[in-house]
């Protein structure tokens, strides 16, 4: 399996002081924001302890092909991401089913603008919902959907690094987060429209 | 308490009445909008958003919406710390 960002894979031939130093110094540094990604991935705590704990292991694994001074967050997110895809997707105990058909329809008409799109919501209605509300309309969104927002709200990574995570060009990442937002907001306004937020 | 607070100014009534209450191209300023607040906007999508922005109720709106979701999402969220028994794990696979 292929964990360089770079487009070239480049093996560094590193001693093994310098592999355990730089396990420490620059991958252990994100286990927090890793092991949140593997649970808003998985959605179940036993896995996301697995998916970090596989994602580590492959990527002192793989450390020789790591560039030093280069992204390690970004690197490791994708070692995440390949692991969850490969491993985890398919005994996932999210309605799979349901949610590829959702996802499939939706990327078919990904590049489709939606001009006339618009969910009534205000944003004083979404100043009111607490974390959990936020939490609970951002998994219900198809997972890959709710991965870009993972991806770029709440670890705040740039449009390009997010290319490079998810292996999709930099387009496809500003229209999947347009329509990911589009979903969010829909989500947002049924649990505003519960709480009577929105009146 | 001071009812001005409430009461718009003349100068605010005068500026909302110059305000366009429907934006023709809403779908292309929600793509602006977003890349601005993903500070990912190229210079032509900034000076667009510049001398347009404060004349437009519906992309003032979607500002305000997209900005307060996007702050829910990375202020509000729970980040659960990583158990410390799988990184204890990690680290003695790691050094085996």
């Amino acid at each position: 399996m292929s964990v360089a960002m770079s487009e070239s894979i480049t093996t560094n031939e590193y001693t093994d002081d310098l592999r355990y130093e730089i396990f420490n110094r620059e991958f252990m540094p994100h286990i927090d924001s890793m092991y949140n990604f593997a649970f808003r991935l998985t959605m179940d705590e036993d896995d996301a302890n697995d998916l970090v704990q596989d994602t580590y292991l492959k990527a002192f694994r793989f450390i020789s092909s790591f560039e030093q001074g280069t992204n390690a967050k970004a690197w490791l997110f994708r070692i995440l991401k390949n692991s969850f895809i490969n491993d985890y997707r398919k005994k996932s105990k999210e309605p799979s089913k349901v949610d590829y058909q959702e996802v499939e329809t939706t990327y078919n008409s990904e590049e489709a603008s939606d001009t006339t799109y618009t969910v009534d919501l205000r944003a004083d209605a979404v100043q009111e919902l607490i974390g959990d509300e936020v939490a609970n309309a951002l998994n219900a969104l198809p997972v890959d959907f709710r991965t870009v927002i993972i991806l770029c709200d709440i670890e705040g990574f740039t449009y390009e690094e997010m290319a490079k995570i998810l292996d999709i060009p930099i387009g496809t990442v500003r229209s999947r987060l347009h329509r990911a937002r589009n979903l969010l907001k829909e989500k947002l306004k049924s649990y505003a429209s519960s709480m009577g937020y929105d009146s | 308490m001071n009812a001005s607070s409430h009461t718009p100014s003349v100068t605010e009534e005068a500026q909302k009445q110059t305000m366009k209450h429907s934006c023709d191209h809403h779908a292309e300023c929600m793509k602006i909008i977003q890349s601005i607040l993903d500070d990912e906007a190229t210079e032509a999508e900034k000076d667009h958003f510049r001398e347009n922005m404060d004349k437009c109720l519906p992309c003032i709106e979607a500002y305000r919406l997209e900005k307060c979701i996007k702050e829910s999402l990375s202020l509000k969220l729970v980040k659960k710390p990583c158990p410390q028994s799988i990184m204890d794990t990690i680290l003695s696979k790691v050094n085996s």
